[in-house]
């Protein structure tokens, strides 16, 4: 591999962890308030792409109005899962959590596919298509878009998270759930913020990787897993780590494939993201199990 | 002069910056009872824990009939015949009592998934064998009649008492009780006292975690004292009661 | 009187009458055109109620029990027809490797924390589909491998849908009954103690992660051998039938079954195969339309499983009925 091509790789890789970093962001968030994992986190994204396509291609909105209803869009998806599948499961196992939020998904998989076709759909781009030349690589302007949508939706992210009451009301339930309630917070109103957050940040994502991607009703699953992956190198609590795991995740996968190495061809790009993904459980041991039990 | 079936040495355990217990040496004599009092937070049900194994020291040991017990998951000290109880009682609700018990005989019995996949007949006759001696304990704490009822249906006095004969079914030599009276009405602690008797005279080394000073008094051979993780007077109940140590570490608390 | 025996024994009467009604299926005169989706129920009920037990016993889900059943697909597959070994031997074989395989991997991962054996099995799931479809010097890659030769028993060749029929539930009922056997007794009651309180279980020495690793291992074993039938009686093998929505259906149905349900594995099993070819008929792709809703309607309101939520309303209906009855 010649510089020029690692630098170029580096720059998919880059441009790919933003969205797996904003997905992991999602989990992150979720898990850190109410200790669901949601498998319909990856969902989120799908529909922010293809419901700005959609509104933009068949009702004729122009691409920004296009892109900002489809986050609100998504948005009010993430909402209405907590609202009605989440919550009404109350005291339900962690099992049975999961199990419903994989429910959640192949339903919305399923609409998706249903209104909108199996095909894969592009919006257009933000800002045209003239790559730019930056240190030996070429960068598409929408990646260029991705990164720094992914940016700086984190920083606003973060300044909600330290800046603002709600920000610090949910770190708090974050960190101990108990304890918050007692101080006056509704964890309840904590949860349902945690999952509104999760949606709009995969919405974000899914509207900005869209024209450079494609998008289709099936793409949720995978990125939901390796969003789950970037999550799970910030141990689920960090968002920070999430953010950094995202990136390297799609570092390393982009790499991979470059060095084509021995019998592994890109087809086996995916199973990167699940060999971290294995790695990473069963380094994070945890806590041991029987002192888990107990507590 | 009785063995000391269980010994601490420095016994240090810590949870983060937290330090639950801190250089606690114990000698439990065995066929004896022995009482571990003192405030809230003084680190008994930790104490517990580390023998059950639960978790593992964060310094000092705990030798079990002269063994080091290390690392030594709580499934085997189970099976090495130590047992205990819960201070939030933990009984299977998906099971009756009689269930309940069968389930503590699992370290005395043997036979696995293939002679039970079969029906073997060698795994028919440890069933009967586990049935009896289920039966046999349940009669023990009183609640015979009780056996095929949901472990949950019986008021909680009762649900303590199963949960005694459960852990009794393991056929321990050393039983940790975590606060056995909690919860209890006078009547039930007077029960549960003669059942504490009994147990005593199977031979069964007792350690109790209680804190009702009456039951301790009538009961302990021994008790030790710990406060804020170490600890701070050991000897007869009347000789801890009048422990000036003793009387300041409860200052503010009620000696019931 | 005898009105009253008959009533306590009602449960064996009702199996002796399905056992029957089963027996019957195949025949022309009778139901004979549902053979085939029979056949494919059984196949299916040995994945479920694997399933049903690991979910019931250890509060964990597998997402991908379809791998376990591509592997013994694979391995019959690949043995009986490139390597011309006998069939059963090949079955056993791939049994035996699934199992091992299973075991190294619930051995790790159920030291870790809970919730993680969902996203470790996706991911191996996963993994599994894909090197089924790119390792095509073994596999045959996405095309998969046809001509794969039929079981047979001393010249007697299982060659028909008729005949597999019999095949496939002798085998079905067979691990059902091992698998009720294993339930009522130490082992089973170990396994409900973990459910029950998992440090209380314990304290009565058994070994909690050992335990779910046998649960795991037993539930890879049962969808190795539905995998190796499947093989035989289809003829060939591709990875499309191994996918993770495979693994998704299997755990509808056992959601549908019951949680720790054996013989409510052949319901849920039953249910979702009959709702998916009818739906397929009609509706074209709603089958994961509706999966979707089943998964979150029936853990939402009925956590247990849904043919165990039944069984409880038909029993407090039964109870009120009889007491009615005497009056009380």
């Amino acid at each position: 591999m010649t510089a020029d091509q690692f630098v170029q790789y580096l720059v998919s890789g880059v441009t790919n962890g933003s969205i797996y970093a904003l997905v992991g962001l999602g989990f992150t968030i979720i898990y850190a308030v109410t200790s669901i994992i949601n498998f319909a986190q990856g969902e989120f994204v799908m529909l922010g792409g293809m419901i700005s396509f959609v509104i933009f291609d068949s009702l004729g909105f122009p691409l920004a109005a296009s892109c900002i209803l489809a986050i609100l869009i998504g948005t009010a998806v993430g909402a209405a899962l907590y609202l009605l599948a989440v919550r009404p499961a109350r005291k339900a196992s962690v099992v049975s959590l999961i199990i419903i939020t994989i429910g959640a998904s192949i339903f919305l998989r399923g609409i998706a596919g249903e209104l909108w076709g199996v095909d894969a759909v592009r919006p257009p781009f933000f800002t045209g298509d003239k790559s730019l030349h930056f240190l030996g690589a070429y960068i598409h302007p929408q990646a260029i878009w991705i990164m720094g949508v992914t940016i700086v939706t984190t920083l606003i992210l973060h300044l909600f998270l330290t800046q603002t009451m709600m920000g610090k009301a949910l770190r708090a339930a974050a960190i101990n759930r108990t304890a918050a309630g007692l101080v006056g917070i509704d964890t309840r109103m904590m949860a349902l913020i945690s999952f509104i957050l999760a949606a709009a940040l995969g919405a974000i994502g899914g509207v900005v990787m869209a024209p450079l991607t494609l998008t289709s009703y099936n793409i949720g699953a995978m990125l939901g897993l390796k969003g789950f992956v970037a999550a799970s190198i910030g141990g689920f609590r960090s968002p920070i780590a999430a953010v950094i795991g995202g990136f390297i995740l799609g570092i390393v996968e982009s790499l991979a494939v470059g060095i084509d190495w021995g019998p592994f061809t890109s087809a086996y790009k995916d199973v990167i993201a699940l060999i971290v993904l294995l790695a990473v459980l069963l380094i994070r041991s945890g806590r041991l199990a029987a002192e888990e039990r107990l507590g | 002069m009785n063995q000391a079936i269980l010994t601490t040495h420095s016994l240090s355990k810590a949870f983060g910056g937290l330090v639950a217990l801190n250089g606690v040496d114990l000698s439990v004599e065995s066929r004896r009872i022995t009482a571990v009092i003192g405030p809230n937070g003084a680190g008994k049900t930790t104490l517990f824990n580390l023998i059950a194994g639960a978790y593992w020291p964060s310094d000092g040991e705990i030798r079990f009939k002269g063994q080091v017990l290390g690392k030594t998951p709580p499934h085997k000290r189970a099976a090495m015949g130590i047992a205990r109880t819960f201070q939030n009682v933990l009984l299977f609700g998906n099971m009756t009592a009689l269930e309940n018990v069968m389930a503590g005989q699992h370290p005395r019995s043997q036979y696995g998934l293939f002679e039970a996949a079969l029906r073997l007949p060698q795994a028919h006759r440890q069933e009967e064998t586990i049935t009896l001696n289920a039966m046999k304990y349940l009669n023990l704490v009183g609640l015979g009649m009780h056996a095929h009822q949901n472990a949950l249906s019986l008021p909680l006095g009762q649900q303590k008492l199963l949960a005694i004969a459960r852990a009794l079914a393991t056929q321990p030599e050393l039983l940790l009780m975590d606060e056995p009276g909690a919860g209890l009405n006078t009547l039930e602690k007077r029960e549960l006292s003669d059942l504490i008797r009994r147990i005593a005279e199977m031979d069964i080394t007792l350690v109790l975690v209680e804190h009702d000073m009456d039951l301790v008094m009538g009961l302990a051979d021994r008790v030790v004292v710990l406060d804020s993780g170490q600890k701070i007077a050991e000897g007869t109940a009347s000789e801890v009661q009048r422990d000036p140590k003793v009387i300041s570490a409860y200052l503010g608390e009620d000696l019931d | 009187m005898m009105l009253a025996r008959v009533r306590d024994r009602w449960p064996y009467l009702i199996a002796v009458v399905l056992l029957l009604l089963l027996v019957l299926v195949p025949f022309k005169w009778f139901l004979g055109q549902y053979t085939g989706l029979m056949v494919f129920i059984g196949i299916n009920t040995m994945v479920t109620v694997g399933l049903c037990l690991l979910l019931g016993y250890t509060g964990q889900v597998s997402l991908g029990q379809a791998a376990f059943y591509g592997l013994g697909a694979y391995f019959s597959a690949v043995l009986s027809k490139t390597h011309g070994i006998n069939p059963w031997l090949a079955m056993l074989t791939g049994a035996v490797a699934t199992g091992a395989f299973a075991y190294i991997i619930g051995y790790l991962i159920f030291r870790l924390k809970g919730n993680y054996l969902a996203m470790a099995t996706l991911g191996l799931g996963i993994i599994m589909y894909i090197l089924f479809r790119e390792l095509s010097q073994f596999t045959g890659g996405p095309d998969g491998m046809a001509g794969i030769p039929p079981l047979s028993i001393a010249g007697f060749t299982f060659n028909t849908n008729f005949k597999r029929y019999f095949l496939v539930w002798f085998f079905c009922l067979a691990i059902l009954l091992l698998s009720q056997n294993i339930v009522r007794s130490r082992t089973g009651r170990a396994l409900r103690a973990i459910h029950g309180s998992e440090a209380a279980a314990e304290s009565l020495g058994i070994n909690v992660d050992q335990f779910k690793v046998k649960v795991f291992v037993m539930s890879a074993v049962y969808a190795s051998l539905a995998g190796s039938l499947f093989a035989h009686h289809v003829g060939h093998v591709s990875p499309s039938s191994f996918t993770f929505l495979a693994s998704v259906e299997v755990v509808v149905m056992a959601v549908v079954g019951g949680l720790a349900s054996i013989w409510g594995a052949i319901f849920g099993t039953a249910t979702v195969r009959i709702l998916s070819d009818e739906l397929l008929l009609q509706f074209g792709e709603w089958d994961i339309i509706i999966f979707g809703l089943l998964l979150m309607l029936v853990m939402i309101f009925t956590p247990q499983g849904l043919f165990v939520w039944l069984r409880e309303r038909w029993e407090r209906w039964r109870l009120r009925l009889a007491q009615g009855g005497t009056g009380t």
